[in-house]
């Protein structure tokens, strides 16, 4: 589905991307999984053409994405800050990717409500974003991140913000929930746990590299080399 | 093709309208006048004249004079302001501003009569307008000290006296200076007011440079007396804001006051009702000369002569509407600019026409507008010089929110779809709209109360309410005297009703994001 070929991405004299290469299935969850600074967050970001690519190709169902602004790639991005719009209410911002596709009034008022409650945040519809509790606005980011229904949704540390036990607990949930809407997911996170409950597949990424790529269980039991086994082995 | 081509045109509206406005209206003007200066021997002709040397001496030691002035008159009120907590602070917080969003002619006209026409008359107005810049500046300081502090000096033995020199007066240094640099800059750039209340014989360097494009046709004398102010200002200006950046104690966010005690209660009293009766006198016997005069039946009088006052307040009121629009949409663009370059030399280039005096922008107009067209004979002159002066009112409010938002917000709204356009209407507009109102009124309000460009720029056909006002002070006779009070009042109504729906704008917005 998604294809990423040899792409680097050089910020100066600095490389944030080095020839990454990487792919994902149809409804295949991925985890990226690094230290911070490792280059996860510029690979999101150059997939949703946040980011403009140096070297190599990005393509989606055979389409090379080269040229194409990022409103027009319909991917959903889930930001860490959750860049929630301060002057809209929770459903005003669920709305917004909707609106964006020119859905009929109806139709966007009714994927709204299937989303609020999909996500158990009915209740605060209309509430303003600086009144919701952290655990309220990450919920809120991922409503209106899935609502448009994206091709490709990417989280980027979408629990990272929160507390431990808010943690835990909304990891499990977003993984059911994900499961359940069989779409391409690839979340990004510095967590071992969360990368061995959310993914079908790992991909470790270290100093602008992808290191190595498998299931959570094949990594640990056969790491690639010295700093895999210490990553993966001081959890 | 089709949608590069509307892409290139709206990057070249974006940077175009603003830097064409700037370039044509400010800068192009500017050069004419140190030319004018040069190829006319202007400052050969300054160098050997004692009236010059006179008025620059007149226009520093006022100045000088009346910060003193103002100091002394707003301290005892700037004291009970940021020391007690009483009933009614914020109403006499807002009382004291009033005097400083009138237009200077309309001080000119309250304190026309009320005094003898001097020296004397143009302190009293000075005071009169600036104590709000004393009360505000180092009240916002003072008020934050945390009165704990000054106990712990009695504690240790130091009398009241000695508490205010060794603790207070050290930490309010820099905001008395600051305030005392601002109230230095508006005294010494003095134009209306002087004119007015100095009856011809009294100069500032502003009235000089007036009187010699306008009176004696002097433009060489008169450019180089604007670039000398030019000088002056932009000297004065860097000194101010040296002084600014220095207000960096760690004052507390908000400091719990007392109410007045029985030491202080008559104190704190008699200081504020001293203070406010006397900011009322002049504004009170302006109402009352407009009646006396009977101002208001002349009002529609003689309406067929050129000076009709009815189509003086229809003029500005068109005029501010158009300057309104000019400089909320200049404005906008620029700061749009000023954001994504971050600032920089354009920064300074939007922020200059505050600096330079209207006076001089007026005098530039008149001396460079011959061309492409002459637009000279023009109404437009007028709502354009008032643009140009409110311009840096409009990006000031609204280039703090546009840098406030974080990219992601863009970014996030460009994930879900949204193009550029829409980032813009959707995300960005919202978010800057009410300041981006608050700085059109701050417009309306500069073009409505403008005197020094206008006074220039304006024909007969095309005179406001300031420049009329002043017109009809100069004319023998209680008719127009009478006219011209009622006019100061209508104006000073419009101005502070303007001046209250900003302040609701800017009230609420504290509470929304």
């Amino acid at each position: 589905m998604l294809s990423v070929k040899e792409v680097s991405v050089v910020f100066g004299t600095k490389v944030a991307l080095d020839r990454v290469s990487l792919q994902l299935g149809q409804a295949e969850i991925l985890a990226l999984l690094g230290p911070s600074g490792s280059g996860k967050s510029t690979l999101l970001r150059a997939i949703a053409g946040l980011e403009e690519i140096t070297t190599g190709t990005i393509s989606f169902e055979g389409r090379d994405l080269a040229g194409l602004p990022t409103h027009v790639r319909g991917f959903g991005l889930m930001f860490q800050t959750y860049a929630l719009f301060p002057h809209l209410t929770v459903a005003g911002n669920v709305a917004f990717g909707l609106r964006m596709a020119n859905l009929a009034p109806a139709a966007i008022t009714s994927r709204v409500d299937e989303v609020l409650q999909w996500v158990g945040l009915s209740e605060l519809a209309d509430r303003r974003i600086e009144r919701l509790s952290g655990g309220e606005m990450q919920r809120v980011a991922l409503a209106r991140t899935l609502a448009p229904n994206p091709r490709l949704v990417m989280l980027d540390e979408p629990v990272g913000a929160l507390d431990r036990r808010l943690r835990e607990r909304l990891v499990e949930e977003m993984a059911d929930s994900l499961r359940e809407a069989k779409l391409g997911v690839i979340y990004v996170t510095h967590d071992h746990d969360e990368a061995r409950v959310v993914a079908d597949r790992v991909a470790l990424m270290n100093e602008g590299r992808i290191i190595q790529t498998g299931t959570y269980q094949a990594i640990v039991e056969q790491p690639a080399d010295a700093w895999v086994a210490d990553f993966v082995g001081s959890s | 093709m089709a949608g590069r081509v509307v892409r290139y045109l709206r990057i070249a509206t974006l940077w175009g309208a603003p830097l064409l406005f700037i370039g044509y209206l400010f800068v192009y003007p500017l050069t004419r006048i140190l030319a004018e200066s040069l190829t006319g021997e202007g400052f050969a002709q300054l160098v050997d004249r004692e009236r010059f040397r006179n008025a620059a001496w007149f226009t520093i030691w006022q100045a000088l004079v009346s910060t003193v002035l103002t100091l002394i008159a707003s301290l005892p009120l700037t004291w009970a302001l940021s020391r007690f907590n009483f009933r009614g602070k914020q109403l006499v917080r807002a009382l004291v501003t009033i005097p400083f969003v009138l237009p200077t002619v309309v001080v000119g006209a309250s304190f026309h009569d009320l005094l003898p026409q001097g020296v004397l008359a143009i302190l009293a107005a000075h005071v009169f307008y600036n104590v709000a810049v004393v009360v505000r500046t180092v009240g916002g300081v003072w008020g934050r000290i945390d009165p704990r502090v000054e106990d712990a000096a009695a504690t240790l033995g130091a009398s009241p006296g000695r508490v205010f020199r060794t603790v207070t007066l050290p930490l309010l240094r820099p905001a008395l200076a600051s305030a005392a640099a601002i109230v230095f800059l508006f005294c010494f750039a003095s134009f209306g007011t002087v004119l007015i209340l100095g009856g011809g014989r009294i100069r500032t360097i502003e009235v000089e440079i007036y009187q010699q494009a306008v009176s004696f046709l002097n433009l060489p004398v008169a450019g180089a007396l604007a670039v000398l102010q030019l000088i002056f200002v932009v000297a004065a200006l860097l000194v101010a804001n040296r002084l600014q950046r220095r207000i960096g104690f760690d004052l507390a966010a908000e400091v719990s006051l007392p109410p007045p005690g029985p030491r202080h209660r008559l104190s704190v009293g008699a200081t504020v009702f001293a203070t406010l009766g006397l900011l009322a006198v002049p504004l009170v016997s302006l109402v009352g000369r407009s009646i006396e005069r009977r101002g208001w039946a002349g009002l529609t009088g003689n309406a067929a002569s050129a000076l009709s006052p009815v189509q003086a307040i229809g003029n500005s009121l068109l005029y501010a509407a158009i300057a309104t629009v000019i400089a909320t949409g200049v404005g906008l663009a620029a700061a749009r600019i000023i954001e994504r370059r971050g600032g920089g030399w354009l920064d300074t280039a939007f922020m200059l026409p505050l600096g330079v005096s209207a006076v001089t922008v007026g005098f530039g107009f008149l001396l460079a507008l011959d061309q492409p067209i002459d637009l000279r004979g023009s109404f437009i002159l007028v709502p354009l010089a008032h643009a140009l002066v409110a311009t840096p009112f409009v990006v000031r409010a609204a280039l703090p929110l546009l840098r406030s938002i974080k990219p992601e917000l863009r970014e996030a709204a460009r994930v879900l779809g949204a193009s550029p356009s829409q980032v813009w209407k959707e995300i960005d507009f919202p978010i800057i709209a009410r300041a981006l109102a608050v700085g059109a009124g701050l417009a309306a309000v500069v073009s409505l109360g403008e005197f020094g460009a206008t006074s220039f720029v304006a024909r007969p056909a095309s005179i406001t309410v300031p420049t009329l006002i002043f017109r009809l002070l100069g004319r023998p006779g209680t008719a127009s005297y009478g006219t011209a009070m009622a006019l100061a009042v209508i104006l000073a109504a419009m101005t502070a009703l303007l001046v209250l729906l900003i302040d609701r704008l800017r009230g609420s917005e504290a509470g929304t994001f």
